[in-house]
């Protein structure tokens, strides 16, 4: 595993100053984050924003549910005739609510698979952390490919004020 | 890096800065005056569309009145305006009512739609001369009105729009005593008398802005009661009870929510062009587009909700009624305008709004407005024009026997319409000659309770919620 | 306006999390008892199954009685949840923090009760589940898609999946939070359930992008669950009173209205019971108030139109239906007490703010709205088939009984038992959006004015 390190702090400000301290040091975005209890607004931290793709998952969920619910309606109701009601066998109005349904239910499930995946979960070996963050600390991780790096990683998050730094 | 760096700071954009209050009130009385020749030459062509319009209504009268059936495209005319004018005032009140800041500078755009709602009642006039009485050869047809005297659908739908019109004047003219006082203080000439004549005394003490906030509340309410209430009225009266057999619950809430999306529309329009032509990019913020784009989508939603809920009753009850009506109404002689209305109203502007980037845009957003108010008026249409084409002697029946032909309109319904709809324009254009487009006591309070800040390392909107 | 004060997240986490961490005094006896009501009403569902339908009340003409009285209300009470949560989160309102996840587990309980009633009813559950899925190629025998009875289902599926996944998404901060709380098998759990949450900026920006695709896409089914509850009735011809087209909204809003006094309900019951008075204060109440009383008239007017155009086409079936529901005895007394407690008694309550900041007020007036609208249920659906009408040949007069009453009531003691298990090892408030909260807002000097105001993210 790669070495890493994990600055706490207790305000948010003294965290937003490391994080610009590692980027004027010349950090690369993307081998530091910052751990929170809490969302803050986005770019409070001055952080690298986060891209995502979420949005493509509903709708490849939905397309998936409502292939399924033509084929389920149409050839299930050809492969037993039986009129009811008076209606016609392929009868597209009632079709068309199981549709929405399943089309809905494939969205939501394949939203919330993409909500895990695109969050970068399940991660059962998480790394480097801290119980504290959940109680109003922040936490700002730096993963080193250069171990030589350490130091200065450690000096700026001194100088920005943290009150601990934990190694892994 | 740097690259990164760049396209960070262009992902967060910082909020449109503050106006300082007196550039605010110069540059909005300022719109008042110093109209473009263009905006001129458009509003003398809506001026003589309209009135040529009402030339055709009346030459029309005159030729068809005794014949019912050829009234369709009126009512269904009416109806649209009712929609449009109705409604659009009312999408300002709704977010005022849950203390949305975003609102607040255009409420006054929306109030101005309310003074158009003179071109519905014009419209009116003619059909409640030609609505069948209640009883026909005996028999009492079926309405709301179980036992009321004959003309009581004639009478009370002209009242409740006249009272319409008269809150929704009182609900502008509730929220414009502070500007027509800035008029009085910052204009010149005929502005200036009127504003001091309307601004009655007006110079902003507590207790005024009180009574001007329990006014707006107040007024806000019973518009929207009479609302709902006129589009009940209207709805049934001019609509369903000309159908013999056409008993659907749902369809004044139909036609109410289909008003409010038209009235969205009406107001995405209006403040589109007022935003471009006359400036108003540093009030006129993206962020209210977004919201009203929201609003729209929902409403469209809405839309096809409604129409389905009703359908599928009808079409599972296959009552001799029930097909009837659907026989009727859509796959019958209005098939194609069945077609044209749900894919102008629901799917088109459905796949427009659903983007995120559209509706935080206003091309798009103007260009789905159009095609939602167009598909408005072929539903209205494809509702209210069958309804009006069945013969006066059937109305009373149990049910539909005879599904009457498609009625085409004549030149008479297309002139009617298009002077119709020009009046409304009209009388908004002109009314921004009157006073400032955007309520100028409400962009200075937009300001001061919405203000930019850094927030740590990056931008927000500090936004005050007062009580 | 939002009286907040300050507070920090060592405090927050041990307030809200005292369900989990250590167990108040009153929550074994409570769920003791509970559990013996559920056990009790177990057997006596037991013995109905054995018995038959029989040791119920109804009768021809009444078929649908007390059970799917009590299967549309309990569908009702689920559309608290994703309506709180889903509008609330999409409009931004700031007072919806503390009430989501009491709403969205409330719809994943109710629908997972309600459920049971269509099965039960059947007399034989076994065949029902064959005939919803006897997705078998040998019989070549396939559902009808164009009965309600079988989008019911459907949809009621459809959203019980949808609503548990939206409220484990949810919850996964607060996993991670309860990881770090805990030690021995409870600590392997949450890590475990929680997926190695950390709280970085990405994953808190899947929360809240997430949070609201999902309420956008859960809206509408919410919307289309109880429309498709109404055409059960609606499409039927048959009877009068139900073949009306302004069913499924005026379902649904009832349903809305119904839902969010049961959230109003449950908030109450949980600041009394585990304490929360810094957290559900009462300017909650005040919107959940204000947001009734908006729900509420919208529900009348819904009401009005529905009594109107029943009487519209002036036919007499249906004039004779609606006298009998309103002019007959017991009918009649019913119709009573069920306008007085759905509306007439709590809205004019809800106007004064004194109510409205009330919490034993909220309580016992949301209390009463569901009383109100379990009748409007019982009044759509039973005197609609009491009614006599010609080649019925025999009508028995339709008595619940002691079997229905039993199982009715387990319902009840079946939601709040489930309720109480999950709050033993889940917050039942999230404690991620009560610390946003604190984030988001700040007071602004206004003049003199101390204003609240929310931070809004600039894009």
């Amino acid at each position: 595993m790669r070495k890493s390190i994990l600055g706490l702090f207790q305000q948010p400000e003294p965290a937003a100053d490391a994080m610009d301290g590692l980027k004027e040091a010349g950090f690369e975005l993307g081998t530091f984050d910052v751990l929170t209890g809490t969302p803050y607004p986005e770019g409070a931290f001055g952080e690298h924003v986060p891209q995502h793709r979420l949005f493509r998952y509903p709708a490849f969920g939905a397309i998936i549910g409502f292939t399924l619910a033509v084929f389920l309606t149409s050839v299930t109701q050809l492969a037993y005739p039986l009129v009811t009601g008076g209606k016609p066998i392929l009868s597209i109005f009632a079709m068309l609510i199981i549709m929405y349904e399943m089309t809905m239910l494939a969205g939501v499930i394949a939203t919330v698979i993409g909500i895990v995946i695109e969050s970068r979960l399940p991660n059962m070996q998480p790394g480097i952390y801290d119980t504290r963050i959940t109680e109003g600390w922040i936490g700002v991780v730096i993963t080193f490919d250069d171990e030589s790096k350490v130091a200065d990683a450690e000096s700026v998050l001194n100088k920005a004020g943290a009150l601990e730094i934990k190694h892994a | 890096m740097a690259s990164q760096a760049v396209a960070h700071e262009a992902e967060h954009h910082a909020p449109p800065p503050n106006v300082d209050a007196d550039v605010v009130t110069r540059e909005l009385i300022a719109t008042t005056t110093g109209a473009s020749g263009r905006f001129k030459a458009w509003t003398w062509g809506l001026g003589i569309l309209s009135v040529v319009g009402i030339v055709a209504l009346i030459l029309k009268f005159i030729d068809q009145g005794d014949d019912s059936t050829k009234w369709g495209y009126v009512a269904a005319l009416v109806s649209f305006l009712l929609s449009v004018t109705g409604g659009a005032p009312m999408v300002a009140m709704a977010p005022v009512m849950a203390k949305a800041n975003w609102v607040r500078p255009i409420t006054r755009i929306a109030a101005l739609f309310s003074f158009a709602g003179v071109a519905t009642i014009i419209m009116l006039i003619p059909l409640v001369a030609i609505l069948p009485p209640l009883v026909t050869e005996g028999a009492r047809r079926r309405t709301v009105w179980y036992m009321a005297p004959d003309y009581s659908p004639h009478f009370w739908t002209t009242l409740s729009l006249v009272l319409l019109l008269i809150t929704g004047i009182a609900l502008f003219y509730s929220a414009a005593l502070p500007d027509f006082a800035s008029m009085r203080d910052h204009s010149t000439g005929w502005r200036q008398r009127l504003g001091k004549r309307l601004a009655r005394g007006w110079v902003g003490t507590d207790v005024q802005w009180r009574t001007l906030r329990m006014r707006i509340g107040m007024f806000g309410s019973f518009y929207f009661l009479i609302l709902v209430f006129v589009n009940f009225l209207v709805s049934t009266d001019f609509g369903q009870s000309m159908v013999p057999g056409w008993r659907d619950a749902i369809f004044p809430m139909y036609h109410t929510v289909s008003g409010f999306q038209a009235g969205v529309a009406g107001v995405v329009i209006a403040l589109y062009f007022s935003r471009k032509y006359m400036k108003l990019e540093k009030y006129i913020h993206l962020d209210a587009f977004w919201s009203l784009g929201r609003l729209l989508f929902a409403l469209t939603l809405l839309w096809i909700y409604f129409f389905y809920s009703s359908f599928i009753v009808f079409w599972y009850g296959r009552s001799e009624n029930d097909i009837a009506t659907l026989d009727l109404l859509i796959k019958g002689p209005m098939i194609y305008a069945f077609f044209a209305g749900m894919i102008l109203l629901w799917f088109v502007p459905w796949w427009i709004l659903i983007w995120n980037k559209v509706r935080r845009g206003t091309a798009m957003m103007v260009v789905g407005s159009f095609v939602i108010l167009i598909g408005l008026l072929i539903d209205r249409i494809r509702t209210f024009v069958p309804a009006w084409s069945v013969p006066g002697d059937q109305i009373h029946q149990k049910w539909l026997k005879v599904i009457p032909e498609t009625v085409w309109p004549d030149i008479f319904d297309i002139l009617i319409m298009a002077g119709g709809i020009s009046l409304v324009a009209f009388i908004v254009m002109m009314m921004t000659r009157v006073i400032p487009v955007l309520s100028v006591w409400q962009v200075q309070e937009f300001n001061l309770l919405a203000k930019p800040i850094r927030y740590m390392k990056g931008h927000a909107t500090l936004v005050a919620k007062p009580d | 306006m939002q009286q907040r004060r300050e507070l920090d997240q060592v405090y927050t986490n041990r307030k809200l999390l005292n369900g989990q961490l250590d167990t108040p005094k009153w929550w074994l006896p409570t769920v003791s008892i509970l559990g013996v009501v559920v056990l009790i009403g177990v057997v006596v569902i037991a013995t109905m199954i054995n018995k038959g339908l029989g040791v119920t009340g109804l009768a021809r003409p009444v078929y649908w009685g007390l059970f799917i009285t009590t299967f549309v209300f309990w569908v009702g009470i689920s559309h608290a949840g994703i309506m709180i949560s889903a509008i609330l989160r999409l409009t931004q309102a700031e007072w919806r923090r503390p009430v989501t996840r009491a709403a969205e587990l409330l719809t994943v309980f109710s629908l997972l009760t309600a459920l049971v009633f269509p099965l039960i009813h059947a007399g034989r559950p076994w065949r029902i589940a064959y005939w919803i899925m006897p997705y078998d190629i040998s019989r070549g025998i396939y559902p009808n898609i164009r009965s309600p009875l079988i989008m019911d289902p459907v949809a009621i599926s459809t959203y019980l999946t949808g609503s548990t996944l939206f409220l484990y998404i949810a919850l996964l901060p607060d996993l991670g939070n309860l990881r770090d709380r805990t030690t021995g098998w409870k600590n392997a759990m949450y890590t475990v359930l929680s997926l190695g949450w950390r709280g970085n900026p990405r994953q808190w920006k899947m929360q809240t992008v997430g949070g609201i695709l999902l309420s956008a896409l859960m809206l509408p089914i919410f919307v289309s669950v109880h429309s498709i509850v109404s055409w059960d009735f609606a499409v039927a011809a048959a009877v009068e009173g139900w073949h009306s087209t302004i069913f499924a909204p005026y379902f649904v809003i009832g349903a809305v209205h119904s839902g969010v006094s049961a959230v109003v309900t449950m908030m109450a019951l949980m600041r009394w019971l585990w304490k929360w008075d810094d957290f559900i204060r009462p300017e909650h109440f005040d919107a959940l108030a204000r947001l009734l009383i908006v729900v509420a008239t919208g529900w009348l007017a819904f009401t009005f139109l529905e009594l109107t155009f029943a009487l519209y086409g002036q036919d007499a079936p249906e004039i004779a239906l609606r006298e009998m529901q309103m002019f007959q005895w017991p009918w009649n007394a019913l119709f009573i007490i069920f306008f007085l407690t759905a509306y007439a008694i709590p809205v004019p309550m809800w106007l004064f703010k004194r109510v409205r900041t009330n919490i034993a007020l909220m309580f016992w007036t949301s209390i009463l709205v569901n009383i109100g609208m379990w009748l409007e249920r019982f009044l759509i659906i039973v005197p609609g088939l009491a009614r006599r009408t010609p080649f019925v040949y025999t009508w028995e007069a339709y008595r619940p009984s002691a079997v229905e009453w039993t199982i009715f009531i387990w319902s009840f003691a079946w939601v709040t038992f489930l309720m109480l298990l999950f709050s033993k090892f889940f917050p039942l408030v999230p404690l991620f959006e009560q610390k946003e909260s604190q984030v988001f807002t700040e007071d602004v000097m206004i003049g003199r004015a101390k204003i609240p105001a929310i931070i809004r993210e600039a894009d």
